[in-house]
């Protein structure tokens, strides 16, 4: 009973799904006069996002305190905090690992919105499994993306571009896999400000378990198969898709946003409250993460050294559980792995958990480094 | 004969009195003896404890701990009021928050254990019959002093103590999961809020987001001081002997974990100050033991000094008021209150071997893990008698084990010096078949001619 209760419902939240992404193009978000705007006019739809995101989150944040009461002794306590009190949260010392992550990730998404404004489009030809729209004709590479979810226009093309399309995505995929998410992607970068900036008011997010992670699952498939499937039926996905929300109308294009402005609104609002929310069910990376068996970089796990602390499991913005229960395999990379180390970051114990590339190990989990979170006060002792 | 009934019945209000006042005499001299044989107890271990060789000079703040709560009976050195704490499942760092100072009351007080035995079953364990002792009496002041006392259900016996505790204590119980599932860990973040509003009403000082961050890093910092001395805890030979560091972990049930963490700096520096020196504290390689199963808890401090004053070592113990007590850290992955208070409920339960939980596999990976880390080559399996979730846990332990080759004894004991005897002539035989097992070291050099 309960299971044909959960069919129902997981059926038609992706018909609900389903029906918008279709009818994407009937929903205009935002329209460009058909002679285009100049640059800062151009940013209007993105602004207009993020106005409507923070009102959405402003509005959440009110009915929580109204609806839960855990939610209001929450806010008491922040309330009550003396200033000054979030400095005294325990903080871990910022490691290289961490910092070469967040530099990346700004650098990579600079370039591939700006690159082929600043340095020419010598590489645009290869293309890069990010989501990163090439809608903004003059990004440094190509995203895999569009050609993925319009196959038709992709098998138009000359066949040297075809064969340098699977040559380079493949490439990147087996070479970089998901790291490409953790690393690379504008979109992860977009969520993981979002978190930080939550992180940093001290705002309890949407806490996520082991059911509510299964019960987004059908949620990404479905996206996967409108992803690859839409123009088929005659439809666009990037109509649907709201990463076009970002990297075109940044580079200055006037790019018309339909159902995408919604849904970018949403995905701004989600990931402010839980970490990388559209990474849960975006079908680009899922469909990248389908080739992680093979990929270089991999998560590897000392089981004889985990305690079982759960922290990893805590950590992970992707809700990965494998991490924390495996006890006999060396191996935890997962599909939905981004690899992003925080849960290397978190581990207690001293080489219980590493990151490798081709066998080799680049970030390794140790107590010092949690314990760096205290050090300050270690120092402050032996002055 | 005659004069007395003619007192009582000139005066009918004195005798009730005079009984009250005999009765008064009695208990008073009940009081005297208790509090008599209680300190030459606690005298007499710390003592032994003392006599022990090779305990660092950086240790005396531990002991006059102990010496001041189980010698002088005073109670803990603090000018905030006092929360009463049992097991390992109670954070600390909320007490801290909420102003006050968390005390652990888990006891091994003899005593105390023979008063508790009228009071509660024959078969209840000697660490309930303890407390249960104390309570009665009311003449310990580290629970008397208590203003609340916090008891999580992690057996039948932590149940029933709370519903007598109750009668004299405002108390809180925490409802401790089977298993450490998703759901089971949130439903302990509820009642973490409920006992986070119930030692606001205790203390009268509300908990905060700055309050809590300050709990967070007065343990942090002697989590972080406990992981040093752990690492040089490993080192092989020996820096120092395991009785004395688990006098040291019982005395933090005592401290603050401020104070606790300066004194254990001053450990760590001095073991450090042994490594340079080549100090060790045996220049025979030792056998080296891994203490596990029920608490051991000051003064019942029997079984690890019998096990080194026979000439073994108690090279790391997995036992609640020891090394397990501390090891885990909240590790905060989220800077929102909710996301500090998941972090405490997740240490709280996930990391923790403890036989309450249906299944505990995972003590056996935290004890094979123990035993590769600190060369461990027998185990000793404590059992306090009662004490029924530790003891199903032995079969498994000892079938593990044996996989391993580590050989393992189960020592059952109570609290009192009847078994002594019978303590140690098992231990002995045990640390002489370790020796059988090691490889014979030759002491001289071979010799060239005669
Ligand atoms: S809209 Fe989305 S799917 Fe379409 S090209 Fe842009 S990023 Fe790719
Ligand atoms: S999963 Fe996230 S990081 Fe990866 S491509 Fe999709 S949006 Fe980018
Ligand atoms: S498993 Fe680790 S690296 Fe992978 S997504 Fe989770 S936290 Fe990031
Ligand atoms: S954080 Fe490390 S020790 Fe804890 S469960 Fe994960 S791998 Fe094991």
């Amino acid at each position: 009973m309960r299971s044909r209760k959960k069919l129902v419902i997981t059926v038609l939240a992706c018909l609900g799904i389903a029906c918008p992404a279709y009818f994407a193009g009937n929903l205009l978000f935002f329209g460009f006069p058909e002679e285009g705007t100049d640059y800062p006019g151009t940013l209007l739809p993105f602004l207009i996002i993020l106005a409507a995101s923070a009102a959405g989150i402003i509005l959440c944040v009110f009915l929580r305190r109204r609806i839960s009461g855990t939610e209001r002794i929450q806010a008491r306590a922040s309330r009550t905090g003396r200033s000054g009190a979030k400095d005294l949260i325990p903080k871990q010392k910022p490691s290289v690992f961490m910092i070469l992550r967040w530099g990346l990730m700004i650098v990579f998404s600079f370039f591939m919105i700006a690159g082929g404004l600043l340095f020419g489009l010598r590489i645009s030809s290869l293309s890069i499994p990010v989501l990163s729209c090439p809608w903004n004709r003059e990004q440094m590479a190509e995203a895999s993306c569009y050609y993925l979810s319009h196959l038709n226009e992709l098998f138009e093309l000359p066949l040297t571009d075809i064969l340098l399309f699977f040559a380079s995505t493949l490439g990147f995929t087996i070479v970089l896999g998901r790291i490409m998410c953790g690393f690379l992607c504008p979109m992860g970068l977009i969520q993981d400000l979002m978190d930080k900036l939550r992180q940093k008011l001290c705002m309890n997010g949407f806490t996520m378990n082991e059911k509510r992670y299964q019960a987004v699952k059908p949620v990404k498939w479905c996206l996967l198969f409108l992803f690859f499937g839409l123009w088929f039926a005659g439809g666009n996905f990037c109509n649907f898709c709201p990463a076009i929300t970002v990297s075109p109308i940044l580079a200055g294009m006037s790019t018309s946003l339909y159902v995408s402005g919604f849904l970018m609104i949403l995905v701004l609002i989600g990931s402010f409250f839980k970490r990388r929310m559209w990474c849960l069910v975006c079908p680009l990376g899922y469909l990248v993460g389908l080739l992680h068996k093979i990929s270089l970089f991999r998560i590897r796990k000392d089981c004889t050294a985990c305690t079982e602390c759960g922290a990893c499991y805590e950590a992970c913005p992707m809700g990965i559980k494998l991490i924390y229960t495996e006890r006999e395999n060396t191996d935890v990379t997962d599909v939905n792995c981004i690899m992003c180390g925080e849960c290397i970051r978190k581990c207690p114990e001293d080489n219980a958990l590493s990151m490798t590339f081709a066998g080799k190990q680049i970030y390794t989990a140790s107590r010092a480094q949690v314990m760096s979170s205290y050090q300050r006060n270690l120092r402050k002792e032996e002055r | 004969m005659q004069t007395e009934e003619q007192k009582s019945k000139t005066a009918p209000g004195r005798e009730p009195q005079t009984k009250y006042l005999r009765e008064q005499q009695k208990k008073q001299r009940q009081q005297q003896r208790f509090i008599k044989k209680e300190t030459q107890t606690a005298a007499r271990y710390l003592g032994r404890l003392e006599q022990l060789s090779g305990a660092p000079a950086a240790m005396q703040p531990f002991v006059e701990v102990l010496r001041r709560i189980y010698v002088e009976m005073q109670g803990v050195e603090t000018d905030r009021p006092t929360i009463g704490t049992y097991c390992v499942m109670v954070p600390q760092e909320l007490i801290y928050a909420a102003g006050a100072q968390p005390v652990k009351l888990c006891s091994g007080n003899y005593t105390a254990f023979s008063i508790g035995d009228d009071l509660t079953p024959r078969d209840a364990c000697p660490l309930v019959k303890a407390v249960a002792g104390f309570q009665h009496t009311g003449l310990m002041p580290v629970y008397r002093d208590c203003s609340m006392m916090v008891v999580p259900i992690t057996c039948d016996c932590k149940k029933k103590i709370a519903g007598m505790l109750r009668d004299s204590v405002e108390l809180i119980t925490l409802h401790v999961p089977a298993s450490r599932e998703d759901a089971d860990m949130e439903a302990y973040l509820r009642q973490l809020y409920e006992l986070m509003e119930r030692l606001e009403a205790a203390t009268g000082s509300p908990i905060s987001s700055g309050s809590l961050a300050e709990g967070f890093q007065m343990v942090g910092r002697a989590q972080a001081e406990f992981s040093e001395f752990i690492r040089l805890r490993k080192s092989s030979p020996a820096l120092l002997r395991g009785t004395h560091s688990m006098a040291m972990m019982n005395a933090s049930a005592y401290m603050s974990a401020d104070r606790w963490a300066d004194a254990m700096h001053g450990v760590n520096l001095e073991l450090k100050e042994r490594i340079r020196t080549g100090e060790k504290i045996s220049s025979r390689s030792l056998p080296r033991i891994l203490l596990t199963g029920s608490p051991i808890v000051f003064p019942n401090i029997k079984i690890p000094l019998l096990i080194e004053e026979m000439g073994g070592l108690v090279s790391a113990d997995e036992t609640c008021m020891g090394e397990r007590g501390m090891w885990d850290p909240a590790v905060i992955t989220d800077h929102s209150f909710n996301g500090m208070l998941r972090a405490l409920a997740n240490r709280a339960l996930r990391p923790c071997p403890c036989p309450t939980f249906a299944d505990n596999t995972q003590r056996i990976y935290r004890l094979k893990q123990m035993i590769r880390d600190n060369e461990i080559q027998g185990v000793i399996y404590h059992v306090l008698r009662g004490c029924l979730v530790y003891d199903f846990e032995y079969r498994q332990i000892e079938e593990e084990l044996g996989k391993l080759e580590i050989p393992v004894i189960r020592l059952e004991s109570d609290y009192n010096e009847e078994d002594v005897e019978q303590l140690r002539i098992r231990i002995e035989a045990f640390i002489e078949l370790i020796k059988l097992r090691q490889e014979p070291v030759r002491r001289t050099g071979i010799r060239e001619s005669f």
